[in-house]
């Protein structure tokens, strides 16, 4: 199934685009989802997605459907043909 | 704020055009000068809300920025000017402050956020506006407001983006519920437009000035993402966790 991955702030940087089209099998979860985009990305995404012990970042906000999920939730979350997933990694001020 | 104060003939003049907006007029003009808002910082963001409730007549701002004014703070931080470069950034923020509107209290603190400081610079206020560089001052003054049962407004940015939200203790998340831990990979300098600065700031002014008048609805539970390269402005929801370390403990509604 195809669903549509969006990327905000330092991802939209690393990654050079907006957002991918991204295909996982019927049944997986975010996290599953979330490694597969990490996977696909440019190497200097990987901070944002994964932890160096390659565990998903637990600061990443990831909205699906325009719903917030936390990164730490992602596994309990199934993901459906024609979600939108936004990745948003935290930003701050300056 | 069981006591307003009154307007001066030269408030009603100054916010004439505020006070036909519907649901504000002379009793939220009274309930705003009554407010204290505390901001930190006071660079691009942060200027841009100081500035923009400074105009629209707060009664106090308290504003806590360390640091001197350098070049490459001037495309976005709107309360400096040029001759002040290698001065007190602070200092620059309080004149052009006090030149838009000298009936604004305004109290200066050339500190940032910390663990140490942070119940003595927030605690007057009766908003917190969050609009430093760093997660850890963020995330002090998201546990100040909690602690405090004062609203918090977020306000951040990134090259052409920005993200705002309310916290009410209580009734919305908290930072902590989103974050709650410093990401570790956020760089302190990152590309930006002043214009996003701005942008991002005025709207975390409309959301004081909302909360202060009681006028409105704050994005409560609500994460504002917008994307000027786009054009494109989503609203995300987000909940409370019952396991915050931050509010998890709070089960009441407070009400500002």
């Amino acid at each position: 199934m195809r669903l549509r991955v969006q990327y905000t702030a330092q991802l939209r940087t690393v990654s050079g685009r907006a957002e991918d089209e991204v295909e996982v099998p019927e049944g997986s979860n975010l996290a599953e989802l979330l490694r597969r985009v990490a996977s696909e990305l440019p190497l200097e995404a990987a901070p944002y997605l994964l932890t160096p012990g390659g565990e998903l970042q637990p600061s990443l906000l990831v909205a699906v459907n325009n719903g917030a999920v936390m990164s730490r939730e992602a596994h309990a979350v199934l993901v459906h043909t024609g979600d939108v997933i936004m990745l948003m990694p935290p930003i701050a001020g300056g | 704020m069981s006591q307003l104060p009154e307007l001066t003939s030269d408030e009603r003049a100054r916010y004439e055009w505020q006070l036909w907006v519907r649901g504000f007029g002379e009793q939220g003009q009274r309930r705003l000068k009554g407010t204290t808002v505390f901001v930190s910082r006071i660079g691009g963001v942060g200027g841009a809300v100081a500035m923009q409730l400074a105009a629209a007549g707060v009664g106090r701002l308290i504003l806590a920025h360390a640091g001197d004014l350098r070049l490459d703070d001037l495309n976005r931080q709107s309360l400096m000017t040029t001759d002040w470069i290698g001065k007190p950034r602070i200092e620059s923020a309080v004149r052009r402050l006090r030149e838009l509107n000298p009936h604004v209290a305004v109290d200066t603190i050339a500190e940032n956020v910390d663990q140490c400081n942070v119940e003595r610079l927030a605690g007057p206020a009766d908003v917190i506006v969050s609009a430093a560089p760093l997660f850890e001052e963020r995330l002090q003054m998201n546990r100040e407001a909690v602690r405090r049962g004062v609203p918090l407004v977020d306000c951040a940015m990134y090259e052409m983006e920005g993200r705002l939200t309310t916290v009410v203790p209580g009734r919305t998340p908290c930072l902590s519920c989103l974050a709650p831990e410093p990401p570790p990979n956020w760089k302190r300098e990152f590309p930006v437009f002043g214009a996003v600065a701005s942008t991002v700031g005025s709207l975390a002014a409309m959301e004081v000035i909302k909360l202060a008048a009681g006028l409105g609805e704050p994005p409560s539970g609500r994460l504002l993402n917008f994307d000027l390269r786009s054009m494109t402005f989503t609203t995300i929801t987000i909940a409370r966790r019952q396991d915050c370390a931050v509010c998890g403990l709070l089960s009441h509604e407070t009400t500002f």
